[in-house]
């Protein structure tokens, strides 16, 4: 019985994970900013080691940590006109050489890297579970209740500004947002996969709708279906989940590559 | 009316726009001409508020530009408006996102928004289109899509910023002739143009702008020397009687 209360635990965590990822995936693909979900989750490693090497909240430090990178990029990219992704690309080196550094200053701390760079759905727990949980709740909330906002953010930012709508606002609780979900996915999707996750779902989404909002819903049906067959396939051919579910999402967009191709133009 | 006052502007140590001082009359049909690296899409973005303004003042109705574009809709038409040919919106989304901002933060738009936005495509004769993709339209069909969009708000002013660039002959005369109709229905229409045969057919008022201004002024008025002092002695004058 406990055996198959862990097994629930692990496909809901897989699922959880997926979905919450997919839902913010067609507004990242459609901003070009997959880049960003790149980078924030491997910010994140150096969260992680602060958080282990000081023994603060995990989530919360990692959390603030990487909001506060992501501010600090915009502003440095802003400040001294450096193009965003030359700005992004050095926090991003600079926070996994932090990380590398402070991970080894906790001599003798047996630190389980692999699990956060490629995840693992079978090592999260029930509280992390809930986490995951009241993630897809804040994301399905958000994309509902912002979606003219999010849609003209996506479609251009500074005509969406022109045009007397809050993009800076939205923006920001987006950014805040898409750190969140990836904080909270590293468990369940690990540093290296996650933002694959990010960006497969919403790709494989526009080559089958026409609409956002279509695209939101098919992402999230196209996440659960990976979800669930890739936690299959890995639990019976005993390989690693994350990266199950991940190539499973690549086949349903290669798939999706041809039925565009068959599809009526 | 908009007034510019003592208006200066650079980039980087070089100046872009020096000591402008510009009133606009409600009702006209303004033209703003002048060379490549004038100054016209700068001074037209420093209007509309997408640069801070560094020295001078810009008016508009007697209310500080910026306080005024927060209360109020303008309608503006970019020279080149950056979007993914592929972004999942048709033609009447587009044109929605010029009421977007008169609902509350998180509001849908409702059937009154959608007529709305049907009528200003209906407007710039582009109704049929409202189910397009925007990455199916022509350059000439985007452009009077973008049209619907600068006029669903029903904003007393419409800004245009080289509105032929992507529109053939044809496409350009029937175009200046929509904006003439909206002219004449009360609009005033400040366009940037480069296009001098169909200005000279079209407008009303003309701004010679290279730098600095060179005249503000009916455009039967504006003879040889001025358009020598703006566009420098390389340019070639034909003087048409009719």
């Amino acid at each position: 019985m406990q055996f198959y209360g862990f097994l629930l635990t692990a496909v809901l965590a897989a699922v959880l994970s997926s979905v919450s990822l997919a839902l913010f995936s067609p507004f990242v693909t459609l901003r070009r900013i997959s880049y960003l979900g790149e980078a924030l989750s491997h910010i994140a490693f150096a969260g992680i080691a602060f958080a282990l090497l000081l023994g603060w909240n995990l989530h919360w430090t990692t959390l603030v940590f990487v909001v506060l990178v992501s501010l600090a990029i915009s502003w440095l990219a802003k400040r001294h006109k450096l193009a965003e992704a030359n700005a992004i690309t050095i926090f991003l080196s600079v926070s996994m050489a932090l990380g590398i550094v402070l991970i080894s200053l906790r001599n003798g701390y047996n630190f389980d890297l692999a699990s956060y760079l490629f995840g693992n759905v079978l090592l999260v727990s029930q509280a992390e579970l809930w986490q995951l949980g009241g993630l897809v709740t804040l994301n399905l909330a958000f994309i509902a209740g912002l979606y003219k906002e999010l849609f003209y953010l996506s479609y251009n930012a500074e005509m969406a500004q022109f045009y007397r709508l809050p993009a800076n606002l939205v923006n920001r609780l987006f950014m805040i947002l898409l750190a969140a979900n990836i904080v909270i996915n590293l468990r369940a999707a690990g540093i290296i996969l996650v933002s694959a996750q990010l960006i497969l779902p919403a790709s494989t989404a526009f080559n089958l709708v026409r609409r956002l909002d279509h695209a939101v819903l098919c992402s999230a049906l196209l996440a659960i279906f990976a979800a669930v067959a890739g936690f299959a396939l890995s639990w019976w051919l005993d390989l690693p989940t994350g990266a199950s579910i991940v190539l499973l999402e690549f086949v349903l967009y290669l798939a999706s590559l041809s039925w565009r191709g068959l599809a009526p133009k | 009316m908009i007034r510019i006052r003592g208006l200066s502007f650079s980039i980087d140590g070089l100046t872009i726009l020096e000591d402008i001082d510009l009133e606009i009359a409600e009702g006209e049909f303004v033209a703003i001409i002048g060379p490549n690296g004038a100054g016209k899409s700068t001074l037209l973005k420093l209007v509309l508020g997408f640069l801070p303004l560094p020295s001078g003042s810009i008016e508009i109705d007697g209310v500080p530009h910026l306080d005024w574009l927060k209360q109020h809709p303008v309608g503006y038409l970019p020279q080149r408006e950056e979007f993914d040919r592929r972004f999942p919106a048709s033609a009447l989304d587009l044109v929605l996102m010029g009421l977007a901002g008169d609902l509350p933060l998180g509001a849908r738009f409702g059937e009154r928004h959608r007529q709305r936005a049907l009528q200003a495509l209906r407007t710039t004769r582009t109704e049929a289109l409202a189910k397009k993709p925007i990455g199916s339209l022509s350059g000439g069909e985007l452009q009077r899509v973008f049209l619907a969009r600068a006029l669903v708000s029903d904003s007393k002013y419409l800004i245009l910023d080289e509105p032929e660039a992507s529109l053939d002959m044809p496409g350009t005369q029937s175009f200046f002739a929509l904006l003439r109709e909206l002219n004449q229905a009360g609009k005033t229409v400040i366009t940037v143009s480069h296009d001098l045969q169909t200005l000279s057919e079209y407008c009303s008022f003309l701004v010679c702008l290279n730098r600095r201004l060179h005249c503000h002024t009916q455009t039967d008025l504006v003879n040889s020397e001025i358009m020598h002092k703006t566009f420098g002695e390389a340019v070639r004058i034909i003087e048409k009687d009719y």
